[in-house]
């Protein structure tokens, strides 16, 4: 008897002394994230674990479908009224779930509290162009921003409408704990530390989600995660990686989604210190990269090799862009002619949240050619600090990120990463500054257009930031769940169902 | 020198053998540490070697000419050559922070033991408050302070476990001290160093080098912990808990992965922990 | 003796200060959670305005006089990250973590102390080698590694046990079992060598003389003068058990304050810490207190007073 037979029979044996497993009458849903959600109120914070949550409790002024174009939610049209003004019709017959109706004078309310710097949300930064909100009647509202501000609608994706006579009477504190929106699905419960619970809100005037109830856990441990979907004690997990969903591949009980997303894998360099100061240097640690070995060796999972920071779902993508080639002879020629110049000892800042095989596949392609690059790895916080440091300088020599603002605009990419004033640039370039200036605050989409292009081609001809790979995301579900994921990696839970 | 290598030989292989002899244990650690000392003469390739094409191979296979003995991990290295390396990262961490914090806890211990008083009170306070901050908030500020790497994987180590030693030793310091003995020799006159290195030191030792071989193989452990929690060596270095904490991921897919550090590392623990468990026995006279 | 008591607890109420005051500063040292809470296109304006709003713009010297002052009002915060006074967040933690240590010192002890016992007093049999090498065996994986493979074994193969999580006594076997026996071969190798310690001893020789019985000897004699180490160890344990369970409650996501702890850490949410170390380190202070209390009563021969000599 091997030991998968004693396993089979023994699980065989079981089955007599437990009841029939939950599979069959399945009211409710289990999912499984990384750490539980920081706050519900979707003012506060915006991080995965938290709006996976929340964004079924709220409906937002407007939504992204399938496809990723931005589609009317709570406003059900809108027009641009003057450069900075943009007039929105707010749909009529949303209730929260309280039953009170959802009017003109929540939106304007919503925007004000996000936009309040005694509110002290971390988001206000997105939302703080938008000067003012004044309801005109019943069922319009008008937002006013300091100045043009083409990424405003792909900003109001991520503003959810919360009632006032809720939230302004229960505060920042009470609202937290008992979150009362108008999405699909009903807060329910918070066992702290555990789970959160939601049922489904019977009266939403959407789409109505196929769950009764659906459950968030926390699960820290990605192989607990996927060893919880086999068990069947969850239903969809996230956070996997190509490895950890390769072992459901095949698996009776479980499937892996996968869908592309915006978010453009990165190798940055910090091109204002030694060595990554010479352009030729940058252009060798470019070339050294293999790019088809890091997506079809290690990746697996959809994800394509990039020639620029964009995905085609950006706007501002340059279709005629070439990846820049790999050329691990060529890269080794320059290095060796650079002599000490390029042998500078490089610090490769990384976080244990980045997928290490990646950062160690790099590095070592790096040595290869002839570089001298050390890992140095430290946990979340102490990245972040370092690489946002306010010296430019300072930043990181390499790193590795996986960059998505979400907003499927080439300036919510490449303004952060390579504008001189951003706190995560390691580039400065008066004349990239200008365009990437130009293309945030024209309206003009030809001329935005033609700046990002231009800006495409400064970044390529200086290798200012070596673009690798459109990263898919991963999900374990079960093989009941069907769901297709989108770009925009939020969890829509009425857009999923039991496959029958 | 005879009469030494007499006395070691009657504790690993006592006449009235019973079970295994823990010379075999012994012989596994010694052949561990010849192994990692050699580890450049063994490796059939280097540690760090990549080959992204040959990803997760099971024990055999042949890939650009050379083959995977014990398989290759999620990078395409050979698996055996970093089980090899990483035998010195792992027994070198292990010992260097067990000497570092026993010498530490053993000073600091026998001082409040025996000098009692305030020297008594600020050294077991401190004692109380290293037991009282958690090990993962020590780990992590060495990291963010002096950036990580090889010797701050120790020195955090060290520094968390140093109290463990300093109350044992105070424990048995506080018995010993007020032997007739003790007090005899006090009486006449001896240093206080000298009455702790000759008469305190060697009746406490026992119970100290079982603390310290538990130690040893905590360490080894606590190493692996600090490499789950992203906390070890640096990558691409290779210690057996790196390997292992990477490794636990690929259970179902790729099980020679974690598997052959697993028994290592197993063998390392269990082989000191039986020596250190005999040496006691061997070390405590009264015992016998 | 109550001279010695008040000064006993008197220090340890320093230690206590000193403990918070060390991971006040030392937590400082590390950064601050802003960049984690903003969103990645944050500007440096916009960091700087979180930083004011959370306070951590001021002065180190005031935060640390407002934080002993609240403190000392039992005022302990609210978590930066969730909004939610921290003594809300450490209550619902709480109870796992109780649970947990519980399960795992059951597991320790009643697998520890006989096994000991049994081994000192049958020492000269050859099966007690392999006995404590199955002891030791059972200590001598970590835990991260022993722990996927019980759940693969008996959550997914065996579908015994609920792999993860809490919330039924099912749901506490596994990490019960991963955290004690860690614990386990500690308690029977102290057991065993302070009862063979105790044995060697002549009043147990004469006893044995007289043809004392063996059980009598062992519950009158044995188990209470070798006692000690025991106890020592069980305060060590225990307030290792409660800050110390991290990998276990990673690996079976179990909610204790071993993973707050970690998640608080590393997301600076420097009130949770301090809430947290603050209890451990009331608990480990507590416990050494005790321990040295109780030697006194079992030992004689460590006097209190502090007078040697």
């Amino acid at each position: 008897m091997t030991f998968s037979t004693f396993i089979k029979a023994a699980a065989l044996a079981t089955v007599v002394f437990l009841p029939a497993n939950a599979a069959l009458a399945k009211d409710d849903l289990v999912v499984n994230l990384v750490n539980e959600p920081a706050t519900l109120d979707p003012h506060m914070q915006w991080n995965p674990d938290s709006y996976y949550v929340y964004r079924n409790i709220f409906d937002n002024l407007v939504t992204r479908d399938d496809a990723g174009e931005i589609v009317p939610q709570v406003a059900e049209s809108w027009k641009q009224l003057s450069d900075t003004e943009l007039e929105l019709d707010i749909r009529e017959g949303i209730t929260f779930h309280d039953g009170e109706a959802l009017t003109a004078d929540d939106v304007v309310y919503s925007v004000k509290r996000i936009t309040d710097p005694e509110f002290s949300s971390p988001q206000l930064g997105q939302f703080n162009s938008i000067i003012d909100a004044k309801k005109i009647d019943e069922d319009t509202v008008v937002l006013t921003t300091k100045s043009p501000y083409p990424a405003l609608l792909a900003q109001l994706v991520k503003l959810s409408i919360v009632p006032e006579h809720v939230a302004s009477e229960l505060g920042k504190e009470g609202f937290n704990e008992a979150p009362v929106g108008s999405g699909p699905y009903k807060f329910a419960g918070w066992d702290r530390g555990v789970q959160v619970k939601l049922t489904r809100n019977d009266a939403y005037w959407g789409e109505q989600g196929a769950f009764k109830t659906v459950t968030f856990k926390s699960v820290p441990d990605a192989s607990t995660r996927v060893a919880n979907l086999r068990a069947g004690t969850a239903d969809l997990v996230v956070s996997l990686d190509s490895d950890l969903a390769m072992q459901l591949e095949g698996s009776t009980e479980a499937q892996v989604l996968s869908a592309p997303t915006e978010r453009v894998g990165f190798m940055g360099m910090n091109t204002l210190v030694a060595p990554l100061d010479d352009p030729e240097i940058r252009r060798a640690a470019a070339m050294a990269i293999d790019r088809e070995g890091i997506v079809e060796g290690i990746l697996r999972g959809g994800e394509t090799v990039a020639s620029q920071m964009a995905t085609s779902a950006h706007f501002g993508f340059v279709d005629s862009a070439e990846p820049i080639p790999f050329d691990l002879e060529k890269a080794r020629e320059i290095v060796a002619a650079k002599g000490d110049a390029a042998k500078v000892p490089m610090k490769f800042a990384t976080s244990p949240v980045y997928d290490q095989r990646i950062v160690q596949a790099i590095q070592q392609m790096l040595n290869e050619a002839g570089f001298n690059v050390e890992i140095s790895m430290t946990d979340m916080a102490t990245y972040l600090k370092a690489a946002q440091n306010p010296d430019q300088m300072a930043r990181p020599q390499l790193s590795f990120g996986r960059w998505s603002c979400a907003c499927q605009d080439v300036d919510g990419v490449q303004y952060p990463l390579l504008h001189s004033s951003s706190n995560w640039s390691r580039v400065n370039d008066p004349e990239l500054d200008a365009l990437l200036e130009t293309g945030r605050t024209t309206l003009d989409k030809e001329a935005r257009l033609a700046a990002y292009a231009k800006v495409q081609k400064i970044v390529a001809d200086n290798t200012y930031i070596m673009p690798l790979y459109q990263a898919a995301a991963l999900y374990g579900a079960s093989n009941g769940l069907e769901w297709q994921p989108t770009a925009n990696e939020s969890l829509f839970l009425n857009r999923m169902s039991w496959k029958d | 020198m005879m009469k030494l290598l007499k006395t070691l030989r009657e504790a690993f292989f006592p006449k009235s053998a019973k079970g295994i002899p823990v010379g075999v244990f012994v012989a596994i650690v010694a052949v561990l540490v010849l192994v990692a000392i050699l580890a450049p003469l063994l490796a059939p390739v280097g540690p760090n070697t990549q080959n992204l094409m040959g990803r997760l191979k099971p024990p055999g296979t042949v890939a650009r000419g050379t083959m995977f003995i014990l398989g290759s991990d999620e990078l395409g290295r050979d698996l055996l050559s970093r089980l090899i390396y990483g035998a010195r990262v792992s027994l070198s961490v292990a010992f260097l922070s067990v000497v570092l914090s026993g010498c530490l806890g053993t000073v600091l211990g026998m001082a409040a033991g025996y000098k009692r008083g305030w020297v008594e009170t600020i050294i077991m306070r401190v004692v109380d408050i290293f037991l009282s901050i958690p090990a993962i908030l020590l780990a992590i500020i060495t990291v963010a302070v002096l950036g990580p790497g090889f010797i701050n994987v120790i020195l955090v180590l060290a520094l968390t476990r140093w109290p463990r030693y300093a109350r044992v030793a105070y424990g048995q310091t506080l018995a010993v001290a007020n032997m007739p003995y003790v007090r005899l020799s006090k009486a006449m006159g001896a240093s206080w160093i000298r009455i702790l290195g000759l008469h305190i030191l060697p009746n406490i030792i026992a119970a100290l080098s079982v603390v310290a071989t538990l130690e040893f193989g905590l360490m080894v452990l606590f190493e692996a912990g600090l490499s789950f929690l992203g906390l070890g060596v640096q990558p691409p270095m290779a210690s057996w808990g790196a390997m292992l904490s990477v490794g636990r991921n690929y259970v179902s897919n790729a099980w020679w992965i974690a598997t052959f550090p697993g028994i290592c590392l197993f063998l390392l623990v269990l082989s000191v922990n039986l020596i250190g468990d005999r040496l006691s026995e061997y070390l405590n006279p009264k015992s016998r | 003796m109550t001279i010695f008591l008040l000064r006993r607890l008197g220090q340890s109420l320093v230690a206590l200060f000193g403990v918070m005051t060390l991971v006040f500063f030392i937590q400082r040292l590390t950064g601050d959670p802003t960049y984690l809470l903003v969103p990645e296109t944050a500007t440096q304006a916009d960091i700087e305005a979180m930083r004011h709003a959370l306070g951590l713009d001021r002065a180190l010297v005031v935060q640390y006089v407002d934080f002993l002052w609240d403190t000392l009002r039992f005022d302990f915060g609210k978590s930066f990250i969730q909004n939610v006074p921290v003594t809300t967040i450490i209550a619902s933690r709480l109870p796992y973590t109780l649970q947990l240590a519980g399960g795992a010192l059951l597991v320790a002890i009643a697998i520890g102390l006989p096994v000991g016992l049994l081994l000192a007093l049958a020492r000269k049999q050859r099966w007690t080698n392999i006995l404590m090498g199955v002891v030791l065996a059972a200590q001598s994986m970590p835990t991260f590694w022993s722990g996927i493979l019980m759940i693969l074994l008996f959550g997914v193969g065996l579908g015994w046990l609920p792999p993860s999580g809490s919330g039924s006594f099912a749901h506490l076997i596994m990490p019960s079992i991963a955290l004690g026996l860690l614990s386990m071969a500690t308690y029977a190798r102290i057991t065993r060598s302070s009862v063979l310690d105790e044995l060697s001893k002549d009043y147990i020789r004469s006893a044995k003389a007289r043809g004392v019985k063996t059980g009598r000897l062992v519950t009158r004699h044995l188990l209470r003068n070798s006692a000690i180490p025991v106890i020592s160890i069980t305060a060590l344990e225990i307030s290792q058990l409660l800050a110390g369970a991290v990998i276990v409650e990673t690996v079976f996501a179990w909610p204790g304050l071993g993973l707050l702890t970690v998640q608080s850490v590393v997301s600076r949410d420097f009130v949770v810490v301090q809430g947290v170390v603050l209890l451990g380190a009331l608990v480990t202070i507590m416990m050494n207190f005790l321990a040295d209390i109780l030697y006194s009563f079992v030992d004689p021969r460590i006097r209190l007073d502090g007078v040697s000599g």
